[in-house]
């Protein structure tokens, strides 16, 4: 009955979209170790947020726009504090809260940033659900042709370097394509639990311990059952699916520990 | 095949040097083992025949098609990371722009790993992620191999298995090697030359000529060899 409403079919296209999106970025940022950069990231992109709603313009490419300097200012950080990534974090998130909140308290904003934070399902336009296809769909392109070059700088930087990757050019390319997962998601899962959408389906996939390809499909498939579940029960909850999207992907991920514990002690006996 | 000229490396580019006016000549097929103490600068001339560093002063002029690198097996210390050793073969053979897919079958045979395809990275021994890390080297047939510190944390058995197949490499198939070393048994077995680093300085010896002053010190008590 829900699937009839305009709001309902944006949101699910919007969903599973991101459902794809979300996990192609952050299984290499998990297998780097580099979850908290998703989570910075993401909390960066409310400033993107103000800023574009500022202006007059799409939040969604605002978002994008100012994630992917704050993901450009973290490879660039990165070189310099080389050994203080955590402090890199600190920096990038000072600044860009710093900015959401001295935009957001002036109080001329003419929008609901709010939604923004913890998700929404009506507020999903046909316009962002434009941008949201068009930035889904480059970045999935761009995952497929820079796959090896990806894997091998998450799995072995030096290896990839001698094989003649430039390895500082596709950290560039990839933290515009962390910026744009962030940018995609926002609308329905919000700014605070993002980068559960990016890191928790990943960790429930890991949890089988199989390679990269294998990982990354249960990763997808993880992430839809996430999604797909949260943005149904919050429309039957009416509450903000952000929230409950988290919730179940904590859940799932624990389902799967589980089942690998019961399994690996009846493979024991 | 590798000539160094009075090279000089300081991160700083500033004195004093971390490498000083090294000067060494590598011919084709040659078993060169670079040892020396912690900090003496024997992981900083491998990052700079490697290309990751560019010399202060001086220079390292390489007449070679490929270099395969060898890193330290420690250096693989996430286990967690969800990769097959086929993943790992075959997106490195991607990256080295080799069509043919025989050569990561090929290339597993010459370690001894061909049915390891589908294992994970994580669940092998010490021994078998050194072969799987030979085997990846050996993809694109590279005239030169750098390996550091091949038997660390590989059990004495894997350890002879390296060792011959790396002796195999440059007597049956003329590979050049230089392997950053620890392993003295290893060194005075396999090596031709051996470069001998000591507080950024060294030149290149004859692995036989080493093994005499060495013995012979050992006997008058000293630790140290100079040649």
């Amino acid at each position: 009955m829900m699937l009839q409403y305009s709001f309902m079919q944006n949101a699910i296209i919007v969903s599973f979209l991101i459902a794809i999106l979300c996990p192609c970025i952050g299984v290499f940022l998990v297998v780097r170790r580099y979850s908290m950069i998703g989570d910075t990231l993401s909390h960066a992109s409310l400033a993107g947020i103000s800023l574009g709603l500022l202006c007059g313009q799409n939040p969604i490419v605002g978002a994008f726009l100012f994630t992917s300097i704050c993901g450009a200012l973290i490879e660039f950080l990165r070189n310099y504090f080389r050994k203080y990534t955590d402090l890199i974090l600190s920096i990038v998130l000072s600044l860009s809260v710093g900015i959401a909140i001295t935009v957001m308290s002036s109080g001329k904003l003419h929008a609901n940033a709010e939604s923004y934070m913890f998700g929404s399902i009506l507020t999903v336009t046909k316009a962002d659900m434009l941008t949201i296809l068009i930035l889904s769909i480059l970045s999935v392109l761009i995952v497929i042709f820079l796959y090896h070059e990806l894997l091998y700088i998450s799995y072995d930087e030096e290896a990839a370097k001698i094989a003649g990757v430039r390895v500082r050019l596709i950290n560039y390319i990839f933290s515009i394509l962390v910026a744009s997962a962030i940018a995609a998601s926002i609308r329905i899962v919000g700014v605070l639990v993002l980068s559960s959408m990016i890191s928790l389906p990943v960790a429930a996939a890991m949890q089988l311990e199989k390679g990269f390809k294998v990982t990354l499909c249960f990763s997808i498939l993880f992430s839809i059952v996430d999604i797909m579940a949260g943005l149904f029960l919050s429309y039957y909850l009416n509450v903000a699916p952000g929230g409950l999207t988290a919730i179940i992907s904590v859940f799932l991920l624990l389902v799967v520990i589980v089942i690998k514990r019961i399994q690996s002690s009846l493979l024991r006996r | 095949m590798i000539t160094i000229n009075n090279l000089c490396f300081s991160y700083n580019g500033a004195q004093p040097y971390i490498l000083e006016h090294l000067n060494l000549e590598i011919e084709q097929g040659e078993y060169i083992s670079i040892i020396g103490e912690n900090g003496s600068g024997k992981s900083t001339l491998m990052r700079l025949l490697l290309g990751f560093l560019k010399p202060t002063i001086g220079s390292i002029v390489m007449n070679k098609n490929r270099i395969g690198y060898v890193p330290q097996k420690n250096d693989f210390s996430n286990t967690n990371f969800p990769i097959t050793v086929f993943e790992a073969m075959n997106s490195y053979r991607r990256l080295l722009k080799i069509k043919e897919k025989d050569v990561i079958l090929h290339s597993l045979q010459q370690v001894g790993m061909s049915e390891y395809g589908k294992s994970l990275m994580g669940d092998l021994s010490g021994g078998q992620t050194q072969k799987i890390l030979i085997a990846r080297a050996l993809m694109g047939e590279p005239d030169l191999l750098i390996l550091d510190e091949p038997s660390t944390g590989v059990d004495i058995e894997s350890q002879k298995e390296i060792y011959q197949l790396l002796k195999r490499l440059t007597t049956e198939k003329g590979k050049t090697i230089i392997a950053v070393e620890h392993n003295l048994e290893a060194v005075f077995h396999n090596s031709t030359k051996i470069f001998h680093l000591k507080h950024g300085s060294g030149h290149l010896c004859d692995a036989q000529n080493y093994i005499k002053e060495y013995v012979k010190n050992k006997e008058g008590g000293e630790d140290d060899v100079t040649i």
